[in-house]
């Protein structure tokens, strides 16, 4: 009798262990490329805060901590056989890849993702807003502009200024692209482009913004010609970028989060990799003021920084 | 002649102190909290106010990020005038916070506004929604509190079973499940009209599954025994969309006050 009491409650408590969520004592290994530098370690800290909330183990690794950190990286994956590995830039998951093992794989804040080697078992976040995200924001802030040109290097972004192209034009946008072939033909190919447009749009293209004074040759021609320029990021607010729009990175960290505890329940398709769901946008008064551009001001409350002259 | 010196100094002290409480607001300072958006634009919003309300009177605003601490300076009762979320606003009432509404905000002629929660036209029923992600812009506190309300009771266990998103603004949570990554949305209804605008495909894709009460946008609230120091900050705030403040109300996502009758 005494037996199958006991077996009863052995019965009980293993039902109630996997129902209450046994599962989610799954460790997974946070590798940051480098925890000193802002971006990422911000990433690391909200991806941190849902798993607690979700009640998930983790273990940390810093690349820059440890001098030889692929061998300890190795150590550390055998040591603790972690259900699944987060990848913090491009670094991290490079290395995460040759020890992985098999292991899922999830990563955020790698520049370019598509040029990563990404196979099965692999999911992300990606670190820039897909081109309809920005484009969709642009109309948002300036809903007359129809004409947009950018340059590119064909060998770098054909493939990416052809989804902007696409995304573009079913928003109503007409894109006009130059492509150039080194960062001396930039003057020309401006010169070409400026008339034909109302807003000119820095995509992050090596080639294009290669050195310095191609940035400067861009900023001074669109001065010149008294066009706007909008960036993918606020460090060309500086320059005069009239507005930038770039990822939210508090909400990358939570974004990986949420798609790791999906893939822990195989609530995800493999190979996702998602477009970062929220964006910062930063407004350069200033610089719209001494083009005399107008902005829909009912747009006000979703810009996170406003920049006014002399400030 | 060190005693007559003495009275004197004192004395000055006094009427100079005087003049100066009754010549300057120190103290008076609004203060702003909003649950309802996570947007980090607080050294804009700042700036923004300060630099305008220096020159209405010399009053200053103050922004918050973090609920506890707004709700700290609350409870000091210190008599000043607090810009939070209506529905913010009913929990402190519940408190038993002794703080009455004194402006309600408006925007477009409206004061006020319901919450929705989109999805694409493929998803017919709460029940779909069962581990996925929902996103919403605002303390998780808050959405979780909206998508209760609207699931009901008889569907108030799905919560458990969804994983909020939380993004910096509504217009993110919306573009979300747009671009797949959320499967619906908290917002409000203003905002899906501007995705209306911005990105009509999209916004032909999506559908509303369900719909929260209709609740006071922004409200600038004041303790129930105000100081009579509040009076000319109330009018000043009441007059910004006339008085060249209207930028910095969009900001807070509203275009100008009214007093409740």
């Amino acid at each position: 009798m005494k037996i199958i009491n006991f077996c009863k409650v052995l019965i009980l408590l293993t039902t109630f262990l996997v129902s209450t969520g046994f599962a989610q004592s799954n460790k997974i290994l946070i590798i940051n490329s480098d925890n000193s530098v802002f971006r990422y370690e911000t990433i690391a800290i909200e991806f941190k805060k849902v798993l607690q909330q979700n009640a998930y183990q983790w273990i940390e690794f810093n690349l820059n901590s440890h001098v030889d950190a692929e061998v300890k990286l190795k150590q550390l994956i055998l040591q603790e056989n972690p259900e699944f590995i987060y990848c913090i830039g491009t670094k991290a998951y490079s290395l995460a890849r040759n020890h992985a093992e098999n292991r899922k794989l999830l990563f955020s804040a790698a520049i370019n993702w598509r040029r990563l080697d990404v196979s099965e078992g692999t999911y992300g976040v990606a670190n820039e807003l897909s081109p309809a995200q920005e484009i969709s924001l642009l109309r948002y802030f300036f809903p007359a502009i129809k004409n947009i040109g950018l340059l590119y290097n064909d060998k770098f972004s054909r493939e990416y200024v052809e989804t902007i192209k696409k995304d573009a034009l079913a928003l109503g946008i007409n894109i006009v692209n130059q492509p150039i072939n080194d960062a001396q033909e930039i003057s020309e190919a401006l010169n070409e482009l400026l008339p034909k447009i109302e807003l000119f749009w820095i995509i992050s293209d090596p080639v294009v913004l290669s050195s310095k004074a191609s940035v400067q040759q861009i900023f001074q021609s669109a001065k010149q010609q008294k066009k706007p320029v909008y960036a993918y990021s606020d460090v060309y607010i500086e320059q005069g970028a009239v507005m930038a729009i770039s990822a939210d990175l508090a909400t990358i960290g939570r974004q990986s989060a949420n798609l790791a505890l999906m893939m822990d329940k195989d609530k995800v398709p493999e190979g996702t990799v998602q477009s970062p769901a929220g964006s910062t946008v930063t407004l350069n008064k200033c610089a719209l003021d001494a083009l005399q551009l107008g902005f829909n001001q009912d747009a006000l409350d979703s810009v996170n920084k406003i920049v006014e002259c002399g400030k | 002649m060190k005693r007559v010196f003495s009275v004197f100094f004192i004395c000055f002290l006094f009427i100079a102190g005087s003049y100066w409480s009754a010549h300057s607001n120190t103290g008076s300072v609004i203060y702003f909290y909003n649950p309802e958006t996570n947007i980090n634009n607080f050294a804009t919003l700042k700036t923004a106010f300060d630099t305008y309300l220096v020159n209405h009177g010399g009053y200053y605003f103050q922004p918050f990020d973090n609920k506890e601490k707004f709700e700290a300076v609350v409870y000091e009762k210190k008599g000043d005038i607090y810009l939070l979320s209506s529905w913010h606003l009913k929990a402190l009432q519940q408190k038993n916070v002794p703080l009455k509404i004194a402006l309600v905000g408006t925007s477009k002629g409206s004061t006020m506004q319901r919450k929705v929660l989109s999805t694409k036209k493929d998803i017919v029923n709460v029940n779909m929604l069962k581990n996925t992600v929902v996103a919403g812009a605002g303390s998780e506190e808050y959405i979780q509190s909206v998508l209760k309300q609207i699931l009901g009771k008889e569907q108030e266990s799905l919560l458990k079973d969804i994983k909020i998103l939380i993004v910096p603004k509504d217009i993110d949570a919306i573009m979300a499940v747009g671009f797949g990554m959320a499967t619906a949305a908290i917002s409000a209804e203003s905002s899906l009209d501007k995705l209306a605008m911005i990105n009509p495909n999209q916004f032909r894709e999506l559908h509303g599954l369900g719909f929260s009460e209709k609740d006071y946008l922004l409200v600038a609230a004041t303790l129930k025994k105000s100081e009579q120091q509040e009076a000319p900050l109330l009018e000043i705030l009441r007059k910004m969309p006339e008085d060249a403040g209207e930028e910095n109300l969009k900001l807070l996502g509203i275009d100008g006050w009214r007093a409740l009758q």
